[in-house]
């Protein structure tokens, strides 16, 4: 009896616990030294991908909040005591059921709008304008090619990373970043969070994604695809420059690549 | 010795083991058993054992992620560690477990004798451990399998992974899927056609329509895996190009037909439980489980869409904005029919006359878990946002969370629940709160961080991180959070051995139960029914102890039960029960000799493995099913 | 009161009224229908996806697989003449039927062998390409069924032949033919879409 009192105590306390850490997540989220946080967009698509996990994020939290109320209320008000008559046999309630099956129903389907234009908005072709990228996933290094900033030879401008030092993709700000995405072995997968979320590099096929970085900065990636041994070192850093800087950048790397024989 | 007697001494020894296995008595009787009682215990304590093995392996990757580039196993022993781990849980935990309940109460819920092929249900036990061990077995034959439990293509193909730690794993998800499959078979047989009199579909326990669903989820959806698993095969083997970009294949078909199999599963995985909760709730609130109707529909209908859901594990593969789209829909849909079973469940609490035992903790456990994994699911089934969660961590917190804080807290609350019922005595009761607690506090401490670490751009299966990602602190946590688990476990583990030497005795019906495996004793007799029973009402065995008195509140009969019991009239003696049989093992062993014959191209051993394949399935067809 | 019935018993009553047996095999049957779509699925996806030949064209002879897919056809008939047979209690009938029928079984797998030499001879095999692949193992598969339902009828008629199999016992002719059946209708789906559709 006291023994069940300081039980419902404890469970109250263990569940406040249980929440606390995940109301840590909101407040994780605030960057500190978390240089692929998806709660710290640095790109348009990153932060459409972030509105979205907030949509049904916070529904959520209020659900499991409720869920969580009414178990607890239930275990503190109808426990069992010396005494109790047994409970009335209530074989359910028609109309609430409905109720609580058409409910929930509607909420996701109002989730699901627009969830579905974002879908569309970022899935669209890129815009013709857009800074074209061809990322090539390799065990266990990335390489980028960019297939309109070509060198004497005609070669386009290559970036390989190596075992030792992942590659710098480095790309301009404020202009659209057409991806095409593919592997030269296993399935990868090319993510860098603060960015937007990934795509897979499968070979055989080539997978397109648009990007637009906001600020200039270096935001890490990695691969996101398990691809083997070395799957955890396949990693690459995004640097953003201003267009101009980006442009000098291109003219330096271009000039060291044909000097370097292609 | 003459040779002439050595024939006839064979057989007289092997009929002399068939008599003793029929006295439930020695290891033949293990060994040879059909009766789906035994069958159900051998399910779950190897089932059991393979937990520990899985947990260790889980000890270990924990322990290699606790601080930044650890060292505790190299990459490729991560890489295996983490694929057995996986595999392990899943199809010789989990899955197994939950053949432990259909075995030990589905023919008690529904009043039947035993199952309706016990042979068959034998050959399912021994076929799961043949697998389970042939899976273990790569370890001695130079790795355990490395491709991850879900073995995309090409990497798992052989340029790639040219050891044989992929076919083990290939040919030991095939027999397990014999023996899930077998399993399958039988129980369907054994709901539609054996319920006892009076018994309609709608009387029957949840548990039982739940085992019903996953039933046919099974046989519906593992032939898809079986066709990737041999196009895998065949790939490896015989250098077929199912998978082969070169040849113009595509991985991508792999995924497919895997994730057309795996999303079933993972509903195959906890529908079962989901059961379990269903019958505990209500005996330990003693009320009905409100809205059974609505919980048994919505039951069938998750099993319905799980079928239509299964490229949401492949958003980021690029099949485009119409399919992701359309993906997306269905996923979220599915959230419905899951959010009915809670919110019936927790009407079913309320009003109640609640009873905190072990079984109820373990399922309120199981719902406060369940539902954080479910709105998480919800938050997956975002496409968008799915961009970034996919390969993450929070995508390991998510499946721990329905996986681990649904599934096995649901087996324990069931374990609890019925032990009593098969071994005659409680659990200790404050072994069991202490079990429970440090199981919440445990799970809750290893993967609420994986949350977070996911959003903070952890991608999982890697085998090491840097520092200076704000992961490090989050990781450490979740490495003291598995050891916590890992000592509740202990601390059950203890708990069943001093039970069975001293627990209390429980007596046919320790927690005033609703259902028929209430109405005979602890342990049962191995016909379970003297008469097979007539049922009147759902929840019969209740109906049978209480009358509805005014106010609609439960009075209890005074002797004799709330109506006469009719039904057929045994003798002990006279109750014919299916002969033991050792068939069943035999064809069961000549499984993995056929499958190493492939796996190390050695022809000899699969026509080996054939002969005793064949010579198990005749004698088993020749052979009488009951002796006298 | 509840066991597994040898050869030699009848049918126990059931809650649906099907016999635990045939109720088992249509199960079963459920299941081998989503093994095969998935191998026909494949077959379909990567149809005329193939890179290099042999291609169907090249190599498929319509008319011979016709005739193999007519005798494959014919069994199915013999199959059910085996049903009504024991089901009547014709037990001689019945013998010679179940023999019939596994024999036209036979000559069915002995026209996939000669084909698949044939295919072999002329380049295409399980390696080469896409065709050679998901042709061999969707056609590979469906041939080992048959002869697991050779296999069974050759045992049913050996059983038969001792005399074990009558009109008491002829659910379990009838079950086999349920399998048999199946196997026929498989083979008449993998015929249309994979011979007959091709030029298309």
């Amino acid at each position: 009896m006291g023994l069940d009192a300081l039980r419902i105590d404890k469970k109250i306390t263990f569940y406040l616990a249980i929440f606390l850490p995940i109301l840590a997540v909101g407040l994780a989220g605030c960057g500190v030294d978390a240089p692929q946080n998806t709660f710290a967009p640095a790109g348009e698509v990153a932060e459409k991908q972030r509105t979205i996990f907030y949509m049904a994020m916070w529904p959520a939290v209020a659900i499991l909040i409720g869920v969580w109320l009414v178990l607890v209320m239930a275990l503190i008000r109808y426990r069992r005591r010396p005494g109790r008559p047994l409970p009335k046999q209530v074989h359910g309630n028609p109309v609430l059921e409905v109720a609580w099956t058409l409910a929930p129903l509607a909420l996701l389907l109002g989730l699901a709008v627009p969830m579905v234009a974002t879908v569309f908005d970022l899935g669209r072709n890129p815009k013709a304008e857009a800074l074209r990228i061809r990322v090539i996933g390799h065990q266990w290094v990335w390489e980028f090619q960019y297939p309109t900033i070509m060198d004497e030879k005609g070669k386009p401008l290559t970036i390989l990373g190596t075992p030792d030092r992942p590659p710098e993709l480095h790309l301009p700000v404020g202009r659209e970043i057409a991806l095409e995405i593919t592997s030269g072995d296993v399935i990868h997968s090319f993510w860098v969070p603060r960015l937007g979320g990934k795509m897979d590099a499968i070979p055989g096929r080539f997978n397109h994604m648009w990007l637009v970085i906001n600020e200039p900065g270096v935001y890490p990636g990695q691969c996101a695809e398990f691809c083997g041994l070395l799957h955890a070192d396949m990693r690459l850093i995004v640097v953003a420059h201003e267009e101009e800087d980006f442009q000098r950048w291109a003219q330096e790397m271009l000039a060291r690549q044909s000097k370097g024989g292609g | 010795m003459a040779t002439v007697s050595q024939p006839v001494s064979v057989l007289e020894a092997l009929r002399r083991v068939r008599q003793e296995a029929a006295t439930y008595r020695g290891i033949w009787s293990w060994i040879a058993t059909v009766d789906h009682k035994r069958i159900g215990i051998l399910y779950g304590v190897t089932a059991f054992i393979f937990l520990l093995a899985g947990g260790i392996e889980a000890l270990l990757i924990r322990l290699q992620l606790a601080t930044p580039n650890g060292d505790v196993v190299s990459p490729e022993v991560y890489n295996q560690l983490f694929t057995m781990h996986g595999t392990t849980m899943i199809f010789l935990v989990v899955m197994p477990m939950a053949s432990a309940f259909f075995n030990l109460l589905v023919p008690l819920q529904i009043g039947a004798r035993d199952v309706a092929f016990p042979r068959l249900n034998a050959f399912s036990y021994w076929t799961f451990l043949m697998g389970g061990l042939l899976l273990h077995a790569s370890v001695l034959a130079g790795g355990a399998p490395n491709g991850g439990w879900f073995g995309y293509a090409p990497l798992t193909e052989f340029p790639y992974n040219p050891g044989h730690g992929i076919d083990f794993w290939a040919m030991g998800l095939q027999i397990l899927g014999i023996s899930s499959m077998a399993s399958a078979f039988n129980f369907i047989v054994t709901i539609l056609n054996m319920r006892a009199p009076g018994m309609s579909l709608f009387r029957m326990p949840v548990f039982t329509w739940m085992t019903l669903a996953t039933a046919f989820l099974i046989i519906l959806a593992m032939p898809a895996i079986a066709v990737a698993l041999f196009q895998l095969e065949f790939d490896r083997l015989f250098g077929a190009n199912f998978f082969n970009p070169v040849k113009g294949g595509t991985p991508l078909l792999w995924q497919h037909l895997f994730w057309i199999f795996g999303h079933p599963e993972v509903y195959i995985l906890i529908l079962p439980v989901m059961g379990i909760i269903s019958e505990v709730l209500p005996t330990f609130s003693q009320k009905p489980l409100f809205g059974y109707p609505f919980v048994v529909f919505s039951g069938i209908a998750i099993a319905f869409m799980s079928f239509g859901v299964w490229a949401h594990h492949m958003y980021t593969t690029g099949l485009g904005p119409i399919a992701n789209a359309a993906f997306g829909v269905s996923t979220i849909l599915i959230a419905v029919p899951t959010g009915v079973k809670i919110f019936n469940w927790l009407a079913t609490l309320w009003g109640g006359n609640i009873s905190l035992r072990a079984p109820l903790l373990f399922a309120v456990g199981f719902i406060a878990m369940f539902v954080i994994g479910g709105l998480t699911g919800v938050t997956h089934s975002m496409v968008p946002s799915d961009y970034q969660q996919q390969d993450s961590y929070y995508v390991v917190a998510h499946f721990h969370q329905v996986l681990f804080g649904g599934a096995i807290f649901g087996i324990f609350a069931g374990i609890y629940y019925w032990f009593p019922k098969f071994t005659g005595r409680l659990l200790n009761e404050k072994l069991a709160q202490l079990h429970f607690w440090l199981m919440l506090v445990g799970f809750n401490l290893t993967f609420q961080p994986m949350m977070i670490l996911g959003l903070m751009g952890m991608p999982r299966r890697i085998y090491t991180y840097p520092q200076g990602m704000g992961w490090d602190e989050w990781n450490m946590l979740a490495t003291i959070g598995s050891f916590v688990i890992a000592l509740s476990i202990l601390v059950f583990m203890a708990n069943v051995v001093v039970s069975l030497r001293r627990g209390e005795e429980a007596g046919a019906d320790p927690w005033d139960g609703r259902t028929l495996e209430w109405s005979i004793p602890s342990p049962p007799p191995p016909y379970n029914f003297r008469r097979i029973p007539v049922v009147r009402a759902r929840d019969d065995f209740w109906h049978r102890k209480y009358v509805e008195g005014p106010g609609g509140r439960p009075v209890p009969v005074v002797a004799g039960g709330a109506y006469e019991k009719h039904g057929h009239q045994e003798d002990e003696e006279h109750i014919h029960l299916p002969s033991p049989s050792y068939f069943p093992l035999i064809c069961s062993l000549g499984l993995p000799i056929f499958a190493l014959g492939f796996i190390f191209k050695d022809y000899a051993l699969v026509a080996a493995g054939a002969v005793v394949i064949l010579y198990g399935i005749y004698g088993w067809a020749l052979e009488p099913a009951t002796e006298g | 009161m509840t066991h597994q019935p040898r050869l030699a018993e009848t049918t126990l009553e059931t809650a649906t009224g099907l016999d635990n047996r045939k109720l088992m095999m249509w199960l079963f049957l459920a299941s081998e229908a989503v093994f095969f779509g998935s191998l026909i699925a494949t077959y379909l996806l990567y149809r005329g996806q193939s890179l290099q030949g042999p291609y169907p064209e090249d190599v498929f002879n319509i008319p011979f697989t016709s005739v193999s897919s007519f005798i494959l056809l014919m069994s199915s008939a013999t199959m059910a003449l085996a049903v009504g047979a024991a089901q009547r209690g014709q037990l001689h009938q019945m013998r010679t039927w179940l023999l019939v029928t596994p024999l036209l079984g036979i000559s069915f797998l002995a026209g996939q062998a000669f084909e698949f030499t044939e295919f072999y001879r002329q380049g295409l095999t399980l390696s080469s390409n896409l065709f050679g692949t998901t042709f061999y193992v969707l056609t590979g598969f469906h041939g080992a069924h048959v002869s697991v339902g050779v296999l069974i009828l050759l045992s049913l008629w050996a059983a038969a032949m001792l005399g074990k199999i009558g009109r008491h016992n002829a659910i379990n002719v009838e079950i086999a033919g349920l399998y048999w059946h199946f196997v026929d209708i498989v083979w008449i789906v993998i015929f249309t879409l994979v011979y007959l559709l091709e030029p298309l």
